[in-house]
């Protein structure tokens, strides 16, 4: 098809350009055949001119040469008729037209002539025969006056009697006087030759420019190259028989009319050339015209031709770029066709994943529930059964954050939260949660943090969190039983004083993945299938999740993996650095200014003298147990910290028994560290776990300062006992739900079916009749959030104090925020933990009772 | 496209502005022709052509050319030329034409020969110059040379100096010297003869005299005593004959040894007869005059090495110098016109123009010009005063024209002696005039 359409165009092609050349090929024989019979008509023209012109000048030479004759006629009569006719001749004077006068009377050689000289007719030679008027005319000579002549000889008759011979001499300047100023315009030439002797007698004047060749007829053709025998022979033959003759031929390279022109029946010729320009001005002027009009017609031809080849090129680049824009169209709609098609497919897959992942663990309730109601009166089984009930709603739960959270963020409605936060916190408390798992699976959990420089950060906690464990549990999953699993938190050059660059890697030598699976994990709804995997139960949207967070924090997530040895997860973070100006207080306050670190390897020490850089303490380090206990002989030291795993119990001793007992002794250990127990007995020594940080430190400073350890005590033995609470709940189970569960911590509850009912309900208690209030958000007639603006602006004792703790399932962060702008104190997720709104209960309640 | 759009406008605008002004026309004034400009003054100039070689220009001709078009145009005259060459020998020369002419009053400017100046002055044929702003930077020998009856009478464009063309590697092929004696030139002669260049001398009907004045009148010009030697022979104390007949006896030698054609020589023109040969490398020596070195119609370019000497003399090489002029009719009919056109064309600046176009000698002395390489034996001896004039107005026989014609007698067959009487005729008739 493709072939055909190229052969159409060439052909196209071809037959225009064919067209285009005929068009040229008629139009310039047109211009051709109307500039030859312009041509034609012109030399036509010209040589009408010319001779018109030479007819002229013939004319006028003959007309002078008639007068002259019969003037002479006229002299001779009145000499005939005076007595003396020589002294006629001796007195008359000379004048413009006749240069002499002479008369030889009849039967003499000699005679006189009116300059007073003797005459003869020796050196007149009148053999060529020219006559005027029948009057005889002697060749051309040049006179006693320097300049070329003729003589005119005519009869004296007296009474029919021929008294003598009256000769007139006349010169050709007298010509010249007759003749026109200029003669075409003095680019022609014109000599007045003597037939006879072929002499140049007279270039008279405004009939050109003077040039070589004016001698005579032989120097004429020299000077002008005039060679042609035949040209020659034509001109020969004219001059002996009185023709005119008229050819073309170039003067010095111009084109040229030559002509001679017989003048008295040939006696005397008009010799000389025209430029044929000169002749043809105005001709020359119209081809010029028509050249011109040519010119401009082929150029307008050329420029309509570019204008719409313009046009063509412009209109095709559009149609190329629209086809292109189509293709692109049609290629990025078959993308989404497929995209479609593989999210559709994904989707299906999950689903029939999740109709899986959802009704196993909803088998189980249900199934456990049949069993709780047979078995009811067993209170072991009731235990046992209500436990797996549990465990099957809590998986069951997680998927569902799972798919919601996915679904989120796919929608793009995912805000982080934004809060300071101390790393230390995020890393214990991913510490806390995959260290036991970890050990459940018999793994070896390792955490190691270098290069940080600071750990008071700003960022959502929350979600970093859930990237540590979403990345760890996966390394927890995917890795067998007696595998390793390392965590590192890597401090990398800081490109903005303001931010830390953050590397984590998750690392472990699991199973690995395939490549194939690499390059789709991080998509949503898949997840590595195959019979190890099967086991791992998951939504398989964990990866998406994270990935999704990482961006969402401007930060990169790469995945490196092998099957069978393992995977690498590099997250790499920007974080904005807190400004810790407080932090120089806190040392300050509790006297510390000098801190010595014992034993831990190199990187470690240098690591700690990093985190400790900025909060105006000195770090001196010890590279082990002698050298610190040297070093506290002579200086001293308001702490010191001393690596367990590195120098053991004797160390601790040793160190104790020097240091002064004010001092403590904090000892770096691992999570799980072994052996710990008899170092902690003596006195202001305690454990820090690793890796070291300063809010860790801290922590635990203010502990050994302010001597805290009874509180969790007390919180531990925190209950709802005794306590009202007034609950807005529209769901009757779940408020059903929540009576009991309360009651069962010994607690009573009021249900409000709706925000308002709550309100009014609030409106009319008695100050200190509840102690908190529930608040469910989505509710008819008065939402939570509503009603809880309503009940912070009553004017009410308590109005503005009682806590109002929202119970939501929509268990967000912007949720919780949306909250907390609602005048409400604190947030708890439903379905219910109890343990959760225990402590949340317990937070508000303490902070209502501080002053 | 925007570009484009832009560019059509441009071109529309262009049309729109050729339409209006092709539309709008001058107003046609009632009368057809063109007012007519006032006539301009007219000076009619006789003077001679070249005829060579036609297809080139004449440089000396050129150099004129420019003057009087400086002329032209400084005074808002027009100069028309008139001409008269002589066919053959059989026709009128161009001085006698001239002669013709200028006493019948035809024209207002004359270009002419020596002896015509001095013919012409001693008629009152011609107008005093000495008068003209031009004269006064003329050098004392033109002044001198030109000067008839007391009246400056023509004044020279070029300082004509006429010498010998020789072939200098004919010469150094021969082992000659270049002879500075006539006895000297006579042994080359004989030399090149001996080798087989029957004819050394390539001669015309012209400039043979030029050979008879060096001998003549070295002793003249160059013994000191110059003023008194021309006195004793204008009062018929000395006669020419005396002083001519060492040089025709020394052109008879010539003709007798065959150093010279004196057929071809008797009808050949200046330069026209003798070139060929000379610069075929036949015959080794030519006269011709200072310009003709710089002519490459003439002698300006040569495949051998060109020198131009002075003529042998007892006094060595010598220049001849005839002097050519411009001169004004006494009655011409434009004649102040004319006067004006001689004060500009023999002004400084246009004797610059001349001098430095064709490289000759300026008669001003306040005109230097370099010469080429082959000139400077010639340029050395003029430059050291040493040299003999062809034309003298202060003699009382007419130098320059006499003299030619009767070397042309003696090509013609006469005797040395007969040539002499011709001396002592004119001197007689000079005498009877005065």
């Amino acid at each position: 098809m493709k072939g055909t359409g190229n052969k159409n165009g060439k052909q196209r092609g071809l037959f225009l350009l064919i067209s285009i050349i005929l068009i040229f090929c008629v139009f310039g024989t047109v211009i051709l055949s109307v500039s030859h019979k312009i041509s034609r008509e012109m030399s036509e023209s010209a040589i009408q001119n010319l001779s018109e012109s030479l007819d002229l000048i013939q004319s006028t030479i003959e007309a002078i040469l008639r007068s002259e004759a019969e003037f002479q006629d006229l002299i001779a009569q009145e000499i005939a008729r005076v007595d003396d006719p020589e002294e006629y001749i001796r007195v008359y004077q000379r004048n413009q037209t006749m240069s002499k006068m002479s008369l030889i009377l009849s039967g003499k050689t000699e005679g006189l002539s009116n300059t007073g000289e003797r005459f003869t007719e020796e050196g007149l030679d009148f053999s060529a025969g020219g006559t005027v008027i029948g009057m005889q005319v002697s060749q051309s000579y040049v006179n006693y006056m320097g300049t070329w002549s003729y003589t005119i000889k005519c009869p004296v008759e007296r009474d029919g009697q021929e008294i003598g011979t009256l000769y007139a001499e006349y010169i050709y300047d007298a010509i010249d006087r007759s003749l026109p100023e200029e003669f075409y315009n003095r680019q022609a030439l014109l000599y007045i030759m003597d037939a006879a002797s072929q002499r140049f007698v007279l270039k008279p004047k405004g009939m050109g420019q003077r040039t070589a060749g004016h001698l005579n007829l032989t120097d004429f053709y020299r000077a002008n190259s005039i060679q042609d025998p035949e040209i020659q022979a034509e001109v020969a033959d004219s001059l002996s028989t009185g023709r005119n003759v008229l050819f073309y031929h170039d003067i010095r390279g111009i084109n040229a009319l030559n002509y001679m022109w017989s003048v008295n029946n040939g006696t005397i010729y008009l010799v000389g050339y025209v430029p044929v320009e000169a002749i043809q001005q105005e001709g020359r002027t119209v081809n010029q015209n028509i050249a011109i009009v040519v010119f401009s017609m082929l150029v307008a031809f050329f420029l309509c031709i570019l204008l719409y080849y313009v046009n063509w090129r412009q209109q095709d680049k559009l149609r190329r770029e629209r086809e292109a824009e189509r293709k692109v169209h049609s290629q990025q709609l078959a993308a989404a066709l497929r995209a479609a098609q593989i999210a559709s497919e994904s989707k299906t897959t999950f689903l029939s994943n999740m109709s899986h992942d959802i009704r196993t663990p909803m088998n189980a309730v249900l199934g456990f529930t049949t069993l709780l109601a047979r078995d009811a009166e067993n209170p072991a089984k009731v235990r046992e059964y209500t436990r797996k009930i549990t465990a099957s709603g809590q998986h069951l739960l997680s998927l569902i954050n799972d798919i919601l959270d996915v679904s989120k963020i796919e929608s793009g409605k995912v805000a982080l939260n934004l809060e300071q936060f101390a790393l230390s916190d995020v890393v214990a408390s991913a510490d806390a949660i995959i260290q036991p798992m970890a050990k459940a699976k018999k793994q070896e959990f390792h955490l190691e943090v270098t290069g940080i420089r600071h750990e008071y950060l700003v960022g959502d906690e929350t979600r970093i969190n859930q990237i540590l464990i979403n990345l760890l549990s996966n390394a927890v999953k995917y890795t067998p039983e007696g595998g390793h699993i390392w965590l590192r938190l890597i401090g990398l050059k800081q490109r903005s004083s303001q931010y830390e660059h953050i590397r984590v890697e998750v690392e472990d030598d699991g199973y690995g993945m395939t490549p194939e699976y690499l390059e789709t994990i991080f998509d949503a709804f898949t997840r590595a299938e195959n019979s190890t995997t099967n086991k791992v139960q998951g939504t398989g949207l964990g990866m998406a999740i994270t990935k999704s967070i990482v961006e969402l924090m401007g930060g990169t997530i790469e995945v490196f993996s092998e099957v069978d040895k393992g995977s690498l997860f590099r997250v790499d973070l920007e974080l904005r650095v807190l400004e810790s100006a407080a932090d120089l207080q806190f040392w300050k306050q509790r006297d510390i200014s000098r801190i010595l670190a014992v034993g831990g390897g190199p990187e470690s020490r240098e690591n700690m003298l990093a985190l400790m850089r900025d909060t105006g303490v000195q770090l001196d380090t010890a590279s082990d147990a002698a050298e610190a206990l040297e070093r506290i002989d002579s200086e001293s030291f308001q702490l010191v910290l001393l690596d367990w795993e590195d120098c053991g119990l004797q160390a601790v001793k040793n160190l104790r028994e020097k240091l002064p007992k004010a001092v403590p002794l904090l000892l770096l250990s691992e999570f799980d560290a072994e052996g710990m127990e008899e170092a902690l007995q003596f006195s202001r020594t305690d454990a820090l776990t690793k890796p070291f940080f300063v809010s860790a430190l801290r922590t635990k400073i203010e502990e050994l300062w302010n001597e805290r350890e009874s509180k969790p005590e007390q919180e531990r033995d925190f209950a709802l006992r005794g306590m009202r609470f007034l609950a807005a709940e529209d769901n009757e189970i779940n408020a059903e739900i929540l009576t009991e569960l309360l009651e069962l911590e010994g607690a009573s509850c009021e249900i409000a079916a709706n925000g308002l009912l709550a309100v009014e309900r609030f409106q009319r208690s008695l100050p200190g009749e509840f102690d908190a209030i529930l608040m469910d958000v989505q509710m008819p007639v008065m939402n939570g959030h509503e009603a809880a603006r309503a009940i912070r602006a009553l004017d009410q004792e308590d109005a503005g104090r009682i806590p109002i703790i929202a119970m939501t399932a929509n268990a967000f962060a912007e949720d919780e925020k949306a909250a907390l702008a609602a005048g409400m104190d604190a947030h708890v997720p439903k379905p219910l933990n109890m343990e959760l709104l225990k402590k949340v209960i317990r937070q508000r309640i303490r902070r209502r009772e501080e002053p | 496209m925007k570009n484009m759009r832009r560019w059509i406008s441009v071109c529309l605008a262009a049309l729109a502005a050729v339409l209006l002004a092709s539309c709008g026309g001058h107003e046609n004034p009632k009368n057809l022709l063109p007012v007519e400009q006032e006539k301009k003054q007219v000076v009619n100039l006789f003077s001679p052509m070249e005829k060579s070689d036609p297809n080139a220009e004449n440089v000396a001709r050129t150099a004129a050319d420019l003057t009087v078009a400086m002329a032209e145009e400084k005074l808002g005259v027009s100069v028309n030329y008139w001409t008269y060459t002589a066919e053959d020998y059989q026709d009128k020369t161009y001085d006698e034409v001239v002669l013709d002419r200028a006493r019948n009053n035809m024209d207002d400017l004359y270009l002419l020969n020596p002896d015509v100046i001095l013919t012409l002055g001693a008629e009152g044929k011609l107008m005093d110059l000495s008068g003209l702003d031009s004269a006064k930077n003329l050098r004392d020998i033109i002044s001198t040379a030109n000067t008839v009856d007391g009246k400056l009478v023509a004044i020279p464009q070029e300082v004509v100096a006429y010498g010998l063309f020789v072939n200098a590697d004919l010469f150094k092929k021969y082992d000659l010297s270049l002879p500075n004696t006539p006895e000297e030139f006579l042994e080359c002669c004989r030399v090149f003869q001996e080798n087989g260049i029957k004819t050394p001398i390539g001669a015309n009907r012209w400039w043979l005299e030029t050979f008879a004045f060096a001998i003549a009148y070295a002793d003249l010009y160059n013994g000191g005593n110059t003023k008194a030697e021309i006195a004793a022979l204008n009062s018929g104390e000395t006669r020419y004959s005396d002083y001519m007949r060492p040089g025709f006896s020394f052109l008879q030698t010539l003709i007798d040894k065959g150093y010279i054609d004196t057929e071809k020589a008797l009808v050949s023109e200046a330069i026209e007869g003798e070139r060929a040969d000379f610069l075929a490398g036949k015959t080794p020596i030519v006269m011709a005059y200072w310009g003709a070195a710089n002519t490459e119609t003439a002698y300006g370019k040569t495949d051998f090495e060109m020198q131009v000497i002075g003529f042998p003399s007892s006094r060595g090489q010598m220049p001849v110098m005839p002097m050519t002029g411009w001169a004004v009719g006494a009655q011409a009919a434009h004649a102040e016109d004319a006067m004006q056109v001689m004060d500009v064309i023999l002004s400084d600046e246009a004797l610059q123009l001349f001098s430095e176009t064709n490289r000759v000698i300026s008669p001003s002395k306040n005109v230097k010009v370099d010469c080429v390489p082959a000139l400077q034996p010639l340029n050395d001896r003029i430059e050291e005063g040493v040299y003999v004039l062809g034309s003298n107005a202060g003699m009382s026989v007419e130098q320059w024209g006499n003299t030619c014609l009767i070397v042309r007698r003696l090509l013609e067959g006469a005797s040395v002696d007969e040539c002499m009487a011709a001396f002592d005729e004119l001197q007689e008739a000079a005498l009877s005039r005065s």
